[in-house]
């Protein structure tokens, strides 16, 4: 049985400390060892279904959790049955016989829903593949990052979802295998996965990126590229003013040119202290791609400029000092970060997954984040920083970039867009500025959005209008996978009732 | 001889607000490719300056057969207070770690 159930009824709180189930009963969801992974995930699927059914009978909501890394509390609900699923994590090679004519399987793999990111970042790269971005730290489950739409600054790239191209979704009343309509894996393939074919673009844009509200996802195909090298540039540097004007219109190399290396980046994010942001040095990091050679000098994931967790260190003294905020978070971004590799130390090298790392817990971190089109972001930036620093925010701001991402509930839905994040120490002052920050856009009528994951205080009216057609093509969707209402219902929790998700 | 007292006090005060700030921080421990669950933690009191220990509860962690990935250790500001004030003879720590999910090898789908 690939389900056990854990303990007896009791709390469970999410990574950040930010949400508690109540009365939960937890499960996990556990591999099994079938030989090939479409007898696992048929297994599985049925188990899954069978739950549901159960958690129905018993008048218990249910929620499946990642790696609980969301701070919004949409991995949150009290009273219900929680399924864990990150022991649900094995990944498969995908066969040339699997797939329909036409489709190239050979970057194509069967990952369950459970698996992390590094996991399978691992996994590709064993077969000399890749993904082709991913969030700032790997931990999360792949089910996990692509139902918050995560994603991390290549510039060409969009959200982690985009490298989703079909997946199993358990609801009470079926196993569906969601694909585009063109389709992806060949009938018998999908027969051999327990589940029924529902082969459409809506349907399949819409579980892209579900925010855990259109059943359980049990297994995703997973796409990607040939693995490929990066060399990260990272330092410390006072930006211009004028900078942000090249960065607004997408002219990354003249930025590159002029605080790294004259060529073109792949990767840019700039992380500043909104206490006067251009006066200040800015945190840089820059990663230039270059294809893949076996004999690059091997580099830990801190020689790589991975995390910068010392920020979250000074939490405490943020908040008990006011006076000295802005000081201390230059304090805390040389301590947390000069030790990248600037552009005149020896060069170094790492695989994309190389260069992240999976987060361990130093401190309760706020994290929430605005994502505007980008050509709007030399007439923003300053007056967030300002808005921000005057309420009392205490955290770094990161500046991101990404194209517009796939999934019709992507908040990268710009054609080019620039994220704006306050990562760092949480406390009540740093949430209210972050509130002012969205009030004042508003204010300004300028057109953003907000993480899903992230503690961004959304709501369902906001929703719909900044989602519009989107938003409507997204229910149309999850009305065909869930038709029946108690079952939208089994899915609800406080949050996503809310967000107008799940009613 | 009045202002070698007050130094004195002034050192020893330092002393201790040094091993109350030393007190709160973190050791972690983990291991190099970590595929982590949830933290589980528990309260552990060494007793006598370290010649008993008691923990609150049993040492159990449900999912704990691919071993652990990472352990910490610390003391919250309550913890290292109490330690202080009873001169160490009490000294509360907290052990968080996190079990680890498994890894397989890849598969044939
Ligand atoms: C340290 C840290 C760094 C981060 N960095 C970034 C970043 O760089 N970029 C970025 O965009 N975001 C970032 N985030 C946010 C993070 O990527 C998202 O919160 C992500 O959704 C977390 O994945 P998870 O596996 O923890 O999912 P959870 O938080 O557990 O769940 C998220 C949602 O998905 C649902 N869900 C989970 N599994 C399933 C399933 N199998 N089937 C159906 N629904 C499911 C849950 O019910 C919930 O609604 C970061 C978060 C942290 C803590």
């Amino acid at each position: 049985m690939p389900i056990v159930r854990l303990g007896s009824e009791g709390c469970w709180t999410n990574y950040h400390g930010t949400g508690t189930c109540e009365a939960a009963t937890r499960f996990a969801l556990r591999s099994g060892d079938a030989e090939r992974g479409r007898d696992e995930i048929a297994i599985a699927a049925g188990s899954v279904q069978d739950w549901l059914g159960d958690a129905a009978a018993a008048q218990r909501r249910v929620r499946p959790l990642g790696a609980g890394w969301s701070p919004s509390n949409i991995n949150v609900a009290s009273q219900c049955w929680l399924l864990h699923t990150r022991r649900f994590n094995r990944c498969f090679g995908i066969d040339a016989a699997d797939v329909r004519p036409g489709v190239d399987a050979s970057g194509l793999m069967l990952v369950e829903a459970g698996a992390l990111v590094d996991e399978v970042s691992d996994k590709l790269e064993q077969q000399g593949r890749s993904l082709w971005t991913s969030g700032a730290g790997n931990g999360q489950t792949f089910a996990g990052a692509a139902a918050t739409g995560t994603h991390g600054s290549m510039i060409a790239s969009g959200g982690i979802q985009d490298h989703v191209r079909a997946l199993q979704i358990v609801t009470p009343a079926g196993v569906h295998w969601v694909e585009p309509a063109a389709g992806v894996m060949n009938d018998a393939f999908i027969a051999g996965t327990g589940s029924t074919l529902l082969r459409d673009d809506d349907v399949f844009a819409a579980a892209q990126l579900p925010v855990g509200a259109l059943g359980i996802v049990t297994a995703l195909v997973v796409d990607s590229v040939p693995k490929f090298l990066v060399r990260p540039i990272q330092n410390l540097r006072k930006v211009n003013r004028a900078a942000l004007g090249w960065l607004a219109t997408g002219d990354f190399r003249r930025f590159s040119a002029a605080y790294a290396l004259d060529r073109d980046p792949d990767f840019v994010q700039m992380i500043v202290n909104p206490y006067k942001p251009f006066k200040r040095p800015a945190m840089l990091r820059f990663l230039y791609r270059e294809p893949w050679r076996d004999d690059y000098p091997r580099a830990t994931p801190g020689q790589l400029g991975a995390g910068y967790d010392a920020l979250s260190l000074l939490g405490r003294l943020l908040d008990d000092y006011p006076w000295a905020r802005g000081a201390l978070l230059q304090f805390a971004m040389k301590l947390g970060y000069a030790s990248g590799p600037d552009v005149d130390a020896p060069a170094v090298y790492g695989s994309w997954g190389e260069g992240l790392d999976t987060h361990r817990p130093l401190a309760d971190l706020f994290n929430a984040s605005v994502t505007i089109d980008r050509a709007d972001l030399a007439r923003v930036f300053e007056l967030i920083c300002g808005v921000y620093a005057r309420h009392g925010g205490s955290t770094v701001v990161t500046l991101r970039f990404m194209s517009r991402a796939q999934g019709l509930l992507a908040p990268a839905r710009f054609p080019h867009n620039a994220v704006i994040d306050f990562d760092g120490p949480r406390s009540e002052r740093t949430a209210a500025a972050y509130a002012r920050v969205v009030e004042r856009l508003d204010a300004e009528g300028i057109a953003f959005t907000r993480h899903w994951a992230k503690s961004c205080n959304l709501d369902g009216a906001r929703v719909a209008t900044d989602y519009g057609e989107d938003f409507r093509r997204w229910r149309a969707a999850r009305d065909r996978l869930l038709p029946d209402p108690a079952h939208r219902a089994l899915f609800g929790s406080e949050v996503l009732d809310g967000l107008g998700l799940t009613c | 001889m009045m202002w070698v007292g007050w130094a004195l006090a002034a050192l020893l005060f330092l002393v201790l607000f040094g091993q109350y700030l030393a007190g709160q921080a973190d050791i972690f421990v983990s291991i190099a490719n970590p595929r982590p669950l949830d933290e589980e933690s528990m309260v552990v009191v060494l007793k006598g300056w370290g010649f008993a220990a008691h923990a609150a509860q049993p040492f159990v962690t449900p999912e704990s057969d691919h071993g652990l990935c990472d352990v910490r250790v610390f003391a919250t500001r309550r913890q290292t207070l109490v330690s202080l004030a009873s001169f160490g003879f009490l000294r509360p720590v907290t052990v968080a770690w996190r079990a680890h999910a498994g890894v397989f090898p890849l598969g044939d789908a």
